[in-house]
Protein backbone atom coordinates (compact mmCIF):
# COMPACT_ATOMS: atom_id res chain seq x y z
CA UNK A 1 0.00 0.00 0.00
CA UNK A 2 1.25 3.19 -1.29
CA UNK A 3 -0.21 5.82 1.47
CA UNK A 4 1.79 8.52 0.35
CA UNK A 5 0.82 8.09 -3.51
CA UNK A 6 -2.78 7.75 -2.49
CA UNK A 7 -2.14 11.12 -0.60
CA UNK A 8 -1.14 12.80 -3.62
CA UNK A 9 -3.69 11.02 -5.50
CA UNK A 10 -6.28 12.30 -3.41
CA UNK A 11 -5.30 15.82 -3.07
CA UNK A 12 -5.21 15.70 -7.11
CA UNK A 13 -8.81 14.47 -7.13
CA UNK A 14 -9.83 17.47 -4.89
CA UNK A 15 -8.71 19.70 -7.04
CA UNK A 16 -8.79 18.66 -10.51
CA UNK A 17 -11.74 15.85 -10.52
CA UNK A 18 -12.80 17.90 -13.48
CA UNK A 19 -9.93 19.50 -15.01
CA UNK A 20 -12.00 21.78 -17.13
CA UNK A 21 -14.09 23.18 -14.17
CA UNK A 22 -10.38 23.83 -12.42
CA UNK A 23 -9.33 25.83 -15.52
CA UNK A 24 -12.41 27.65 -16.41
CA UNK A 25 -12.24 28.97 -12.80
CA UNK A 26 -9.31 30.18 -12.93
CA UNK A 27 -9.50 31.67 -16.48
CA UNK A 28 -12.79 33.31 -15.00
CA UNK A 29 -10.58 35.11 -11.72
CA UNK A 30 -7.75 35.59 -14.23
CA UNK A 31 -10.17 37.63 -16.20
CA UNK A 32 -12.20 39.67 -13.66
CA UNK A 33 -8.52 40.51 -11.99
CA UNK A 34 -7.15 41.62 -15.71
CA UNK A 35 -10.74 43.71 -16.16
CA UNK A 36 -10.05 45.82 -12.96
CA UNK A 37 -6.57 46.14 -13.22
CA UNK A 38 -7.48 47.70 -16.92
CA UNK A 39 -9.83 49.90 -15.36
CA UNK A 40 -12.80 48.69 -17.82
CA UNK A 41 -14.35 47.20 -14.58
CA UNK A 42 -15.66 48.70 -11.72
CA UNK A 43 -14.40 47.32 -8.14
CA UNK A 44 -18.15 47.19 -7.00
CA UNK A 45 -19.29 45.68 -10.52
CA UNK A 46 -16.42 42.92 -10.53
CA UNK A 47 -17.50 40.46 -7.60
CA UNK A 48 -21.20 40.29 -9.62
CA UNK A 49 -18.78 39.56 -13.09
CA UNK A 50 -17.28 36.79 -10.65
CA UNK A 51 -20.19 35.50 -9.29
CA UNK A 52 -21.89 35.04 -12.81
CA UNK A 53 -18.71 33.64 -14.23
CA UNK A 54 -18.43 30.87 -11.78
CA UNK A 55 -22.12 30.03 -12.15
CA UNK A 56 -21.60 29.42 -16.00
CA UNK A 57 -18.83 27.57 -15.28
CA UNK A 58 -20.94 25.43 -12.78
CA UNK A 59 -24.00 25.22 -15.50
CA UNK A 60 -20.68 24.29 -17.72
CA UNK A 61 -19.39 21.46 -15.99
CA UNK A 62 -22.72 19.88 -15.35
CA UNK A 63 -24.55 19.93 -18.53
CA UNK A 64 -20.92 18.44 -20.09
CA UNK A 65 -20.93 15.78 -17.35
CA UNK A 66 -25.21 15.15 -18.52
CA UNK A 67 -24.08 15.22 -22.25
CA UNK A 68 -21.11 12.35 -21.78
CA UNK A 69 -23.47 10.33 -19.98
CA UNK A 70 -26.55 10.46 -22.04
CA UNK A 71 -24.16 9.12 -25.18
CA UNK A 72 -22.34 6.12 -22.79
CA UNK B 1 -18.00 32.83 12.40
CA UNK B 2 -21.71 30.60 12.25
CA UNK B 3 -21.24 29.98 8.83
CA UNK B 4 -17.14 28.75 9.28
CA UNK B 5 -18.04 26.16 11.87
CA UNK B 6 -21.56 25.00 10.14
CA UNK B 7 -19.31 25.01 7.02
CA UNK B 8 -16.74 22.54 8.29
CA UNK B 9 -19.23 20.34 10.71
CA UNK B 10 -21.07 19.71 7.33
CA UNK B 11 -18.31 19.15 5.46
CA UNK B 12 -17.16 16.92 8.05
CA UNK B 13 -19.98 14.91 8.69
CA UNK B 14 -19.72 13.73 4.97
CA UNK B 15 -16.15 12.99 4.89
CA UNK B 16 -16.45 11.35 8.43
CA UNK B 17 -19.37 9.04 7.74
CA UNK B 18 -17.63 7.73 4.90
CA UNK B 19 -14.54 7.07 6.59
CA UNK B 20 -16.24 5.45 9.27
CA UNK B 21 -17.75 2.85 7.13
CA UNK B 22 -14.25 1.83 6.75
CA UNK B 23 -13.02 1.78 10.05
CA UNK B 24 -16.53 -0.72 10.94
CA UNK B 25 -15.41 -2.92 8.61
CA UNK B 26 -12.06 -3.00 10.13
CA UNK B 27 -13.43 -3.64 13.33
CA UNK B 28 -15.94 -6.02 12.90
CA UNK B 29 -13.59 -8.27 10.50
CA UNK B 30 -10.56 -7.77 12.27
CA UNK B 31 -11.28 -7.14 15.65
CA UNK B 32 -11.50 -3.07 17.52
CA UNK B 33 -7.76 -2.54 18.23
CA UNK B 34 -6.42 -2.39 14.92
CA UNK B 35 -9.37 -0.35 13.96
CA UNK B 36 -8.58 2.58 16.73
CA UNK B 37 -5.26 2.48 16.67
CA UNK B 38 -5.41 2.81 12.87
CA UNK B 39 -8.11 5.53 13.80
CA UNK B 40 -6.03 7.64 16.17
CA UNK B 41 -2.88 7.88 14.23
CA UNK B 42 -4.65 9.05 11.30
CA UNK B 43 -6.37 11.74 13.08
CA UNK B 44 -3.43 12.39 14.74
CA UNK B 45 -1.51 13.19 11.50
CA UNK B 46 -4.16 15.48 10.27
CA UNK B 47 -4.56 17.34 13.68
CA UNK B 48 -0.98 17.70 13.16
CA UNK B 49 -0.89 19.27 9.81
CA UNK B 50 -3.62 21.57 11.05
CA UNK B 51 -1.57 22.96 13.95
CA UNK B 52 1.56 22.92 11.77
CA UNK B 53 0.09 24.49 8.14
CA UNK B 54 -2.60 26.97 9.97
CA UNK B 55 -0.36 29.27 11.96
CA UNK B 56 2.01 29.17 8.92
CA UNK B 57 -1.01 30.76 6.45
CA UNK B 58 -1.01 33.98 8.83
CA UNK B 59 2.02 34.78 7.78
CA UNK B 60 1.10 35.97 4.43
CA UNK B 61 -0.50 38.97 3.99
CA UNK B 62 -4.47 38.84 3.78
CA UNK B 63 -5.23 40.19 0.27
CA UNK B 64 -2.73 37.57 -0.74
CA UNK B 65 -4.14 34.82 1.34
CA UNK B 66 -7.67 35.67 0.71
CA UNK B 67 -7.12 35.16 -3.08
CA UNK B 68 -5.05 31.58 -2.50
CA UNK B 69 -7.76 30.27 -0.56
CA UNK B 70 -10.52 32.14 -2.03
CA UNK B 71 -9.88 30.45 -5.70
CA UNK B 72 -9.14 26.87 -4.17
CA UNK B 73 -12.19 27.05 -1.77
CA UNK B 74 -13.95 27.66 -5.26
CA UNK B 75 -12.59 25.00 -7.24
CA UNK B 76 -12.96 23.00 -4.15
CA UNK B 77 -16.95 24.11 -3.14
CA UNK B 78 -17.50 23.73 -6.97
CA UNK B 79 -16.54 20.48 -7.62
CA UNK B 80 -18.84 19.32 -4.37
CA UNK B 81 -21.68 21.28 -5.58
CA UNK B 82 -21.18 20.06 -9.29
CA UNK B 83 -21.32 15.97 -8.09
CA UNK B 84 -24.11 16.81 -5.32
CA UNK B 85 -26.06 18.44 -8.39
CA UNK B 86 -25.94 15.44 -10.95
CA UNK B 87 -26.28 12.73 -8.26
CA UNK B 88 -29.42 15.31 -6.95
CA UNK B 89 -30.53 14.51 -10.78
CA UNK B 90 -30.27 11.07 -10.88
CA UNK B 91 -27.39 11.25 -13.46
CA UNK B 92 -25.07 9.91 -11.14
CA UNK B 93 -25.65 7.10 -8.57
CA UNK B 94 -25.61 8.42 -5.20
CA UNK B 95 -22.71 7.11 -2.67
CA UNK B 96 -24.00 4.16 -0.75
CA UNK B 97 -22.66 3.07 2.66
CA UNK B 98 -23.93 -0.62 2.77
CA UNK B 99 -22.18 -1.30 -0.15
CA UNK B 100 -19.74 0.02 0.57
CA UNK B 101 -18.99 -1.42 4.08
CA UNK B 102 -19.91 -4.70 2.06
CA UNK B 103 -17.15 -4.55 -0.41
CA UNK B 104 -14.49 -3.69 2.46
CA UNK B 105 -15.94 -6.48 4.59
CA UNK B 106 -15.29 -8.80 1.99
CA UNK B 107 -11.54 -7.44 0.62
CA UNK B 108 -10.78 -7.77 4.21
CA UNK B 109 -12.17 -11.24 4.59
CA UNK B 110 -10.24 -12.20 1.25
CA UNK B 111 -6.69 -11.56 2.34
CA UNK B 112 -5.07 -14.54 3.88
CA UNK B 113 -1.83 -14.74 6.65
CA UNK B 114 -0.73 -14.77 9.97
CA UNK B 115 -3.01 -13.26 12.58
CA UNK B 116 -0.60 -10.42 13.27
CA UNK B 117 -0.25 -9.91 9.37
CA UNK B 118 -4.15 -9.71 9.08
CA UNK B 119 -4.30 -7.12 12.07
CA UNK B 120 -1.82 -5.03 10.34
CA UNK B 121 -2.63 -4.61 7.27
CA UNK B 122 -6.65 -4.01 8.98
CA UNK B 123 -4.96 -1.47 10.77
CA UNK B 124 -3.67 0.13 7.55
CA UNK B 125 -6.59 0.02 6.21
CA UNK B 126 -8.28 2.32 8.87
CA UNK B 127 -5.69 4.47 9.12
CA UNK B 128 -5.34 5.15 5.42
CA UNK B 129 -9.34 5.82 5.20
CA UNK B 130 -9.14 8.22 7.85
CA UNK B 131 -6.17 9.77 6.38
CA UNK B 132 -7.68 10.28 2.98
CA UNK B 133 -11.22 11.43 4.17
CA UNK B 134 -9.89 13.52 6.65
CA UNK B 135 -7.79 15.20 3.65
CA UNK B 136 -10.59 17.18 2.45
CA UNK B 137 -12.00 18.21 5.85
CA UNK B 138 -8.36 19.46 6.81
CA UNK B 139 -7.95 21.55 4.28
CA UNK B 140 -11.45 23.15 4.57
CA UNK B 141 -10.90 23.87 8.22
CA UNK B 142 -7.35 25.45 6.96
CA UNK B 143 -8.96 27.61 4.17
CA UNK B 144 -12.13 28.68 6.30
CA UNK B 145 -10.19 29.35 9.43
CA UNK B 146 -7.11 31.24 7.69
CA UNK B 147 -9.14 33.55 5.78
CA UNK B 148 -10.95 34.91 8.22
CA UNK B 149 -8.18 33.49 11.25
CA UNK B 150 -11.06 31.02 12.57
CA UNK B 151 -8.81 28.03 12.91
CA UNK B 152 -9.67 26.99 16.11
CA UNK B 153 -13.39 27.68 15.57
CA UNK B 154 -13.06 26.17 12.01
CA UNK B 155 -11.69 22.98 13.76
CA UNK B 156 -14.36 22.81 16.38
CA UNK B 157 -16.49 22.45 13.83
CA UNK B 158 -14.57 19.21 12.31
CA UNK B 159 -14.43 17.92 15.77
CA UNK B 160 -18.07 18.23 16.62
CA UNK B 161 -18.86 16.45 13.52
CA UNK B 162 -16.31 13.23 14.51
CA UNK B 163 -17.77 13.16 18.06
CA UNK B 164 -21.23 12.92 16.35
CA UNK B 165 -20.71 10.74 14.16
CA UNK B 166 -18.87 8.15 15.88
CA UNK B 167 -20.98 8.54 19.13
CA UNK B 168 -24.25 7.51 17.32
CA UNK B 169 -21.70 4.35 15.26
CA UNK B 170 -20.53 3.40 18.36
CA UNK B 171 -24.02 2.95 18.71
CA UNK B 172 -26.10 1.52 16.41
CA UNK B 173 -23.15 -0.50 15.20
CA UNK B 174 -23.88 -0.65 11.59
CA UNK B 175 -22.93 1.90 8.64
CA UNK B 176 -24.78 5.25 8.48
CA UNK B 177 -26.16 4.65 5.14
CA UNK B 178 -29.91 7.01 6.66
CA UNK B 179 -27.31 10.43 6.59
CA UNK B 180 -28.87 12.60 3.80
CA UNK B 181 -24.74 12.45 2.48
CA UNK B 182 -25.42 14.01 -0.95
CA UNK B 183 -27.79 16.74 0.43
CA UNK B 184 -25.05 17.61 2.94
CA UNK B 185 -22.78 17.72 0.33
CA UNK B 186 -24.86 19.95 -1.84
CA UNK B 187 -24.85 22.21 1.21
CA UNK B 188 -21.73 22.61 1.60
CA UNK B 189 -20.57 22.78 -2.00
CA UNK B 190 -23.10 25.56 -1.81
CA UNK B 191 -21.29 27.59 1.09
CA UNK B 192 -17.68 26.75 -0.17
CA UNK B 193 -19.05 28.34 -3.33
CA UNK B 194 -19.95 31.16 -1.85
CA UNK B 195 -16.97 31.39 0.96
CA UNK B 196 -14.60 31.16 -2.67
CA UNK B 197 -16.40 33.77 -4.59
CA UNK B 198 -16.57 36.23 -1.52
CA UNK B 199 -12.49 35.60 -0.59
CA UNK B 200 -11.46 35.52 -4.33
CA UNK B 201 -13.34 38.95 -4.92
CA UNK B 202 -11.85 40.12 -1.69
CA UNK B 203 -8.25 39.45 -2.70
CA UNK B 204 -8.96 41.12 -6.34
CA UNK B 205 -9.86 44.13 -4.41
CA UNK B 206 -13.86 43.88 -4.96
CA UNK B 207 -15.98 45.52 -3.13
CA UNK B 208 -18.46 43.95 -1.73
CA UNK B 209 -22.06 46.05 -0.82
CA UNK B 210 -23.26 45.11 2.73
CA UNK B 211 -18.89 43.81 3.16
CA UNK B 212 -19.76 40.79 4.91
CA UNK B 213 -23.22 40.51 4.86
CA UNK B 214 -22.68 39.69 1.01
CA UNK B 215 -22.10 35.92 1.74
CA UNK B 216 -25.69 35.31 2.67
CA UNK B 217 -26.41 36.73 -1.00
CA UNK B 218 -23.92 34.61 -2.49
CA UNK B 219 -24.63 31.81 -0.74
CA UNK B 220 -28.44 32.01 -2.02
CA UNK B 221 -27.51 32.89 -5.76
CA UNK B 222 -25.55 29.51 -5.31
CA UNK B 223 -28.00 27.58 -3.88
CA UNK B 224 -30.71 28.77 -6.06
CA UNK B 225 -28.39 28.36 -9.63
CA UNK B 226 -27.18 24.38 -7.91
CA UNK B 227 -31.56 23.80 -7.42
CA UNK B 228 -32.50 24.72 -11.18
CA UNK B 229 -29.70 23.06 -12.26
CA UNK B 230 -30.70 19.48 -11.05
CA UNK B 231 -34.20 20.60 -12.47
CA UNK B 232 -32.27 21.25 -15.58
CA UNK B 233 -29.97 17.97 -15.78
CA UNK B 234 -32.90 15.95 -14.93
CA UNK B 235 -35.01 16.84 -16.93
CA UNK B 236 -32.36 17.15 -20.19
CA UNK B 237 -30.53 13.41 -18.88
CA UNK B 238 -34.45 12.08 -18.38
CA UNK B 239 -35.47 13.05 -21.77
CA UNK B 240 -32.82 11.10 -23.63
CA UNK B 241 -32.86 8.07 -21.13
CA UNK B 242 -36.17 7.63 -21.90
Amino acid sequence: MNIFGDVLKELGKMFVADLRLTLATLLSVLLVALLMHQGWVDAAIAGLLLTLLCIAVLAEAVLREVKQRKHR
Amino acid sequence: MFPAISATFLASIVEVVEAFTIVLAVGTTRGWKPAIVGTAAALGVLALVVLILGPTLQFIPIHYLQLFVGVLLLIFGMGWLRKAVLRSAGVLPMHDETAAFAKETAGLQSQSGAPKTLQWIAGIAAFKAVLLEGLEVVFIVIAIGAGKGLLWEASLGALAACILVLGVGAFIHKPLARVPENTLKFGVGVMLSAFGVFWAGEGLGVEWPGADLMLIVLTAIFLVAGMLLVRIAGNNFRKVAA
